[in-house]
């Protein structure tokens, strides 16, 4: 009996253990198929889809190595200087600062491929029967990063809802990439809301139209930029409009627009990418940590300066050169704006750096850093007020769009259209009153690029606007002068191996 | 398999059992004899006679007689292990005396291939066996190192010195261009997933730290034989798992006769191998003099280093019973290993518990086989990390620790300064508390029945289960940034079961006279799962209490919580072997296997992995009677395995849920035609012994050549994610030369000196790969931020070192780069071109002595501690350099800055020696009480000859970017340890 029983069992398990699998294989904590969609469409909106896309835009706009880097460490408003044992990074930083960047530069394919991330995840929102106001955020964050790429590479690869990925999208060149972004804007600008400012709303893309207008001559011939007179028209009325609404002025406290808790103190911000402090934040702090010293609080990285004839050109009294803030010079003495000579902690003790010497920043900076001095070199910038109170996760909104730019451009437009001089004269008066320097009595284009220095410095546009006012070009500290194939950057080598649509800027 | 055959073969059950249970008999009568041995005509104790056809028999007695009832026109059946088996017919006698004949087991010696065995003169692929008697001794967690340095081609490199950390196990070299190039390991024919369920962890502000050995639920001395199957007409029944090789683990099992207790125990004490040369307090003094820098001088002279290191002491027991008889045999056993780390507060504990047992029924037709396997890992872990930044991990922090500041104030308290970067390294280990335990169950169960005499039917289903809870945290007080004034905590748990239905016909024959025919077919199924969850916090109200043991103390924002299931893999699987012999002259192989598994796409459900080779007996033609060759072999193979080591999921869409109510959305970029990667593999062997066996060896050449290379690709953007799985275009190709001698140079009764040498010559490069280059090797530390050293690019080999060419120190006291550092250069590579092992044992009377060097040659090793950790810059901040960085004719600046160069490139050349034993047979003790005693001593990595200056060339820091594996990177890691080992064992 024994025996029979030993078979059956055995029988039995043989039985059992024959089945075979089709394999279909089970996700246990993803959705797929249909049952994606329909999670989707079971929950009457996509507003979850929606905040991961304003979530997208804190790595590539908000850390030090990316958008912002592109824009910043290129002009002549940043350095990244190598420092002794800091800073070498294999050479990342210097390529930017001398414009020898090559199409495998890691931060900028980064960039590349990070801002084209939002460009898909805004695009999918659309093949889920999102609200028309829905559909209009989506489509406004779309353009507002389509703008980023077209800006820096010249090509935005683009694919409809539903396309296949494993397909090559097609791409929009040039000039077709900044028409399609302003027919996009004005079709989605009576569907968007009025606010809030850190999400999409009609002021938002009425800037990003003011900027899709005031770069189109620029966009479409970098070597020398055109301005139409049409154009300039688009962005006058544009900035009237928003300034016509009441909605904003200039802040009485510059820093104001920058402080941890800007999103309720500023009445310049017009879109700001919301961080939530102590809670979850994009790397808004890399913006102080990546200039201060270490023997500063915080301790800092020590790296990032500006560059002494930039920073020369500041007048005595500008609050945006240098000022106190509360909450933040009081607690470790650090001021904000520029921080030049010796610094002092919150007592008024004279900091040392890590030698023992005075830690006092001189103006003078170079590339790569070899003397004595090297960890004091440089002038450093504080633009937004320290969140003390937040750990990692700053509260400082990250601002893209405020009220002054909106004053400069209607300034610029006037001037590249031959308008009201006055106007103009107005427009940028109206910010220098608030920042404690006197009136401008004239006013070259030469004049509103280095007002948009003073009044922008560090805030992501100064590529942009260098390659608008042709000095991008130009030779500055120990960069030399550099070729026109600068003027985009080239298509990652990456990307171009993956796509043929896309091709290699001339002169990479 | 459909339900028609699902239903045919439980018919053919049926008839099977019935067909045994009407088998009849005759009547009955007693049958007396004894049963002995033709060795020496000594009488066999338990032995079996059967009655055939019935479950009717005896064992023999301690006098060897057995007494049975039996029919007279019964036939009877005589066996026992180590003897031929005998059928006797009874033919009416009422006495029979059995003389039972040896089989001489060496003659016969097998090798486990994959779903069965093979006698070593039939083999026809390239496959290493090594036996226990030949593993290396000492302090061995994890069984690969039992066979490190003993297999030909095969290199092993811990990724970590903390006791029980992985390793790198390449067979023949590296050929894939993503994570996953480790072997496929089988334990008595269960395949095993290939990870640990040791959850690895970042730890907040120190970085990631290493993995532990997938393989550490196995206990060593529990480890009968270790077969190593390189060439592809050996893994190709292994199909889609079998691309870098397979490595068979087969477990002791019992043996027949009286219950026998072995037990062994051991001591040792294991002491950092190699320090790395830094400047003691006076030279430190002197050299801040030198530079005329006045700060730096704390007045004392501290080791820090040495502070946090100690002699730690590992003890081992290992107890085993085994036994049985004809019908049944069984070994139990138990082993526990408390392994104290060289670095303090870290260690293994490790328990093990195993039981299998060999039953057979039904005269013998049916056999059931089962194994059990428990074993529970608690792993101390020290806070060294593979990839931390500035501040560093322990190792890091006590090279780069101020030789001339104490660790402790005047008062005993450690110095530990707020808010500095500089990090105490004695605090830092205080500060650590990170404990996992593991704990890990294989169990199978394997009924054989044997059909006819030619066909047998097995079935062998499996499950292994690991279950993994790591706690970690980092106290409040430590100057670690994100940590400091706040302390970090953090839960760990990874769940990981692995079930495997195997059925095996196995069916052999005779094809007329002198050819011999061998086949297997199977099917097996095998299902992975894996989940697991974290959950961390901060800022705890006090540091008395453990943060783990009060997480729900965290604030509110500080709290991470994870978990996830990872998708379930299944693998279904069609193989067959055909093996044919001819004459023992002409042998002939052919494998398939097809597999399918639910991760390739919907585009390629199935592969097909097919193998063929032949071998030629060159001894047994009669051209070659007379020669000196007792045997020469030739064997030639051609298969084709694959690779599916990506992670599931890639193929499909995935939409995922991200934290605090957000759905993310799309979040991979799926690929319905991700299928599995291909080798291609020749080989040509030849085995040869001469001189009456005095010299043995084998000769293999190879040429591997790998094909549709899995890699984790960019995505064509716009797209949800940066990265998708995808099979590249490209191949990359392995090709070397192997050889194994041994040699008995002394061959006496009393004396005996074995010589054995074996290695290989590697090459390795990727061609026809047109995409952009891919980066690997990232450097970690002070001012490398985002730096790669490593590029997989055509005509280079992989992990080709790409970086600036170093000239020198200029006279300004700047590096000198080609170029100005503009431009970089391939400038190595970390593949070696030849790998040796040396083997000695010599037995001279009672000693006996054993030796084991291994080395590996012409490859390099960037050293990325040289580089970041002890840079010239260290005198200005407060940190510690290397010595050598003063033995050079210009004085180096200390702004020169910190850059990945060929300066930190270094030969990577080594001879290490392994293991050496020396053992003293006491025999047998106490009247025979206690049999085959022995007292041994070993020394493990007793010295290592390289010019490379890290703390050991044999090592790979895991150093990945993006999953493309790095290889050849040092920095900063655990150190290996030196042991000096004491035992005894003995069994009774």
């Amino acid at each position: 009996m024994k025996l029979k029983r030993i078979l059956i069992i055995f029988s039995v398990m043989t039985f059992f253990s024959l089945g075979c699998t089709d394999l279909v294989e089970t996700l246990n904590d993803d959705l797929t198929g249909q049952a994606a969609q329909d999670f989707i469409k079971a929950r009457t909106d996509v507003s979850a889809l929606l905040q991961a896309s304003y979530e997208g835009l804190r790595l590539p706009y908000q850390d030090q190595s990316r958008f912002w880097a592109a824009q910043e460490h290129t002009s002549d408003e940043v350095i990244g200087p190598t420092r002794g044992p800091d800073w070498d990074d294999n050479g990342v930083w210097r390529v930017l600062h001398d414009h020898t960047w090559t199409p495998e530069h890691s931060f900028l394919t980064s960039t590349f491929n990070e801002l084209l991330q939002v460009v898909f995840s805004t695009t999918n929102i659309l093949s889920f029967n999102p609200s028309a106001t829905q559909a209009a955020e989506a489509r406004f964050i779309r353009a507002f990063v389509m703008f980023s790429v077209a800006d820096g590479w010249g090509q935005v690869p683009f694919r409809e809802p539903g396309d296949n990925l494993l397909d090559a999208p097609r791409v929009l060149k040039g000039s077709e990439a900044v028409d399609f972004i302003i027919s996009e804007l004005n079709d989605i600008i009576p569907d968007l809301p009025d606010g809030p400012k850190h999400l999409a709303n009609k002021d938002a893309a009425r800037v990003l139209l003011m900027k899709a207008y005031l770069n189109k001559g620029a966009f479409a011939n970098r070597t020398s930029p055109t301005f139409d007179n049409g154009d300039m028209a688009q962005v006058i009325s544009l900035a009237d409009q928003i300034i016509g609404s009441g909605k904003y002025q200039i802040a009485d406290n510059f820093y104001d627009n920058f402080a941890p808790n800007n999103d309720a103190i500023s009445t310049e911000l017009i879109f700001s990418n919301q961080n939530r402090g102590g809670e979850s934040s994009g790397n808004v702090r890399s913006r102080w940590f990546c200039t201060l010293h270490y023997n500063n609080n915080p301790s800092g990285w020590n790296g990032f300066t500006t560059i002494a004839d930039f920073y020369n050109k500041f007048e005595d009294g500008d609050v945006r050169r240098s000022a106190s803030y509360d909450g933040v010079t009081n607690v470790s003495g650090i001021k904000v704006g520029f921080l030049e000579g010796q610094q002092f902690d919150q007592n008024g003790t004279a900091l040392k750096d890590r030698k023992g010497a005075p830690l006092a920043f001189t103006k003078e900076v170079k590339l790569i850093e070899t003397g004595d001095n090297l960890e004091v070199t440089g002038v450093r910038v504080v633009k937004y007020p320290i969140d003390y109170a937040s750990g990692d996760n700053s509260d400082n909104d990250y601002v893209f769009y405020r009220y002054a730019d909106v004053l400069l451009m209607k300034a610029e437009a006037l001037l590249r259209s031959g308008g009201s001089t006055g106007d103009a004269l107005a427009a940028v008066n109206e910010i220098r009153v608030k920042r404690g320097v006197a009136e401008r009595t004239s006013l070259t284009l030469a004049d509103i690029l280095d007002e948009r220095g003073f009044e922008l410095y560090w805030e992501g546009h100064r590529r942009q606007d260098q390659i608008r006012f042709g000095t991008f070009l130009n030779a500055w500290n120990e960069k030399p002068a550099s070729g026109s194939e600068r003027l985009l950057f080239p298509i990652p080598s990456t990307a171009l191996a993956v796509n043929p649509n896309l091709e290699q800027n001339p002169g990479y | 398999m459909n339900i028609k055959q699902k239903a045919k073969s439980f018919r053919f059950l049926l008839l099977t059992m019935l067909g045994i249970i009407v088998g009849g008999t005759l009547h009955a009568q007693t049958v007396t004899g004894k049963v002995t041995s033709s060795n020496d005509g000594s009488p066999l104790a338990g032995a079996t006679v059967l009655v055939e056809g019935t479950t009717v028999g005896a064992f023999t007695d301690d006098q060897g007689r057995y007494s049975v009832n039996a029919g007279s026109g019964a036939n009877l059946i005589f066996s026992f292990v180590g003897y031929a088996r005998q059928t006797i017919a009874v033919e009416g006698r009422s006495v029979i005396d059995v003389v039972m004949e040896a089989t001489d087991a060496t003659l016969e010696e097998v090798v486990v291939v994959g779903y069965g065995t093979v006698k070593k003169k039939d083999l026809t692929g390239a496959v290493s066996s090594i036996k226990a008697d030949d593993f290396n001794a000492g302090i061995i967690v994890a069984p690969d190192q039992l066979v490190q340095g003993k297999v030909a081609g095969v290199q092993i490199m811990t990724n970590s010195g903390q006791p029980g950390g992985t390793a790198t196990f390449r067979i023949r070299g590296n050929a894939s261009v993503r994570a996953g190039n480790q072997p496929l390991f089988v334990v008595d024919g269960v395949p095993l997933d290939g990870r640990t369920a040791r959850p690895d962890v970042g730890l907040n502000g120190i970085g990631a730290s290493p993995s532990a050995n997938p393989l550490n639920f196995i206990n060593p001395n529990d480890i009968e034989s270790i077969d190593v199957l390189k060439d592809a007409s050996a893994t190709a029944i292994y199909g889609s798992r079998g691309a870098n090789g397979v490595v068979i683990i087969t477990t002791k099992r019992g043996k027949a006769g009286a219950p026998s207790i072995s037990y062994n125990a051991s001591v040792g004490v294991s002491s950092i191998l190699k320090r790395l040369d830094v400047l003691t307090g006076d030279e430190y003094r002197a050299t801040l003099q030198d530079y005329g820098l006045t700060g730096g001088n704390f007045g004392g002279s501290e080791d820090a280093l040495g502070a946090i290191l100690r002699n730690g002491i590992t003890q081992n027991y290992n107890i085993s019973i085994n036994g049985g008889n004809d019908q049944g045999r069984y070994r139990i056993s138990s082993s526990y290993l408390d392994q104290e780390g060289i670095v303090q507060k870290s260690g293994l504990k490790k328990y093990t518990s195993s039981f299998n047992g060999t039953y057979n029924f039904l005269n013998d037709r049916l056999t059931i086989d089962m194994n059990l396997l428990a074993s529970h890992n608690r792993e101390q872990i020290a806070p060294i990390s593979n990839d931390a930044g500035f501040t560093g991990s322990l190792i890091g922090q006590a090279l780069q620790w101020f030789p001339t500041r104490p660790l402790r104030k005047a008062n005993g308290d450690l110095d530990i300064e707020l808010g500095s970067t500089t990090i105490n390294p004695l605090a830092m280990l205080e500060a650590n508390d990170d404990v996992a335990n593991t704990t890990n169950v294989l169990a199978s169960i394997s009924p054989s029945f044997k059909i006819t005499d030619n066909l047998q039917y097995k079935f062998l289903y499996s499950v292994n289960h690991g279950n993994g809870l790591r706690r970690s945290q980092i106290a409040s007080w430590i100057n670690i940034q994100g940590v400091e004034g706040r302390g970090w905590a953090a839960f760990s748990n990874n769940v990981l079961t692995t079930q495997q239905f195997t059925h095996t016909l196995n069916y052999n024959t005779s094809l007329g006279s002198n050819v011999d025919l061998n086949a297997v077919a199977g099917y097996e199924y095998m299902k992975f799962e894996n989940r697991g969850m974290n959950l961390s916090g901060q800022d705890f109200l006090t540091d008395e209490i453990p943060y783990n043991n009060i997480l729900q103390n965290s604030s509110q924002s500080s709290r991470g919580i994870g978990s996830f299931v990872d998708p379930t893999a299944e693998l279904q699987s069609f193989f067959g072997r055909a093996n044919v012999n001819i004459q023992g002259k002409y042998l002939f192989t052919a494998t398939v296997r097809a597999d399918g598994s639910s991760k390739f796409g919907d585009n390629n459900k199935y592969g097909v992995f097919p193998s063929f080779a032949a071998a030629w007996n060159l001894a047994n033609e009669d051209f070659l009677s007379g020669s000196p060759f007792e045997s020469l072999k030739l064997r030639a193979g051609w298969g084709q395995t694959g690779n599916q080591e990506f992670p599931a999921g890639a193929a499909q869409e995935r939409y995922a849920f991200g934290n605090n109510g957000v759905f993310n959305g799309l979040e991979n970029v799926a690929n319905p035609d991700l299928r599995w990667e291909t080798s291609t593999t020749l080989n040509v062997g030849l085995d040869f012994s001469v001189a009456n066996g005095r010299i043995y060896g084998s000769l293999d050449y190879f040429n591997r050549s790998t094909t549709d290379l899995l890699f984790n690709f960019e995505t064509i953007q716009p797209a949800p994610a940066g990265r998708y799985w995808v099979n590249l275009d490209g191949e990359v190709i392995n090709s070397g030369f192997e050889y194994l001698i041994n040699a008995f140079i002394i061959s006496s009764d009393n004396i005996s000196w074995e010589v054995g040498i074996n290695g290989a010559f590697l090459t390795n490069v990727l061609k026809n790969y047109v995409g952009p280059s891919v980066l690997t090797g990232a450097l970690h530390g002070q001012g490398i931020t985002g730096t790669t050293v490593q590029r997989l690019e055509s005509d280079q080999p992989l992990n080709a070192f790409y970086t600036r060419e170093w000239q020198g120190i200029g006279e300004n006291g700047l590096d000198i780069l080609t170029d100005n550092g503009n431009t970089f250069y391939y400038l190595g590579d970390p593949n070696p071109d030849v790998l040796l092992g040396i083997t000695s044992s010599f037995t001279a009377g009672k000693f006996s002595a054993n030796i084991n060097f291994n080395g590996a040659f012409g490859h390099q090793i960037y050293n990325n501690t040289a580089n970041t950790i002890l840079p010239i810059g260290n005198l200005n901040s407060g940190r510690n350099i290397a010595a050598s960085l003063l033995d050079v004719d210009n004085q180096e600046n200390l702004s020169n800055s910190i850059k990945a160069s060929s300066r930190y490139l270094e030969k990577g050349d080594y001879l290490k020696l392994t293991n050496a034993t020396l053992a003293y047979n006491l025999g047998d003790l106490f009247n025979g009480y206690v049999k085959g005693a022995r007292v041994f001593v070993t020394g493990q990595n007793l010295f290592v000859l390289t010019n490379f200056t890290g703390f050991d060339p044999e090592i790979n820091v895991d150093k990945q970017v993006n999953g493309v594996p790095s290889f050849g990177i040092e920095y900063a890691v655990y150190p290996t340890a030196r042991s000096i080992i004491a035992g005894v064992s003995f069994s009774f």
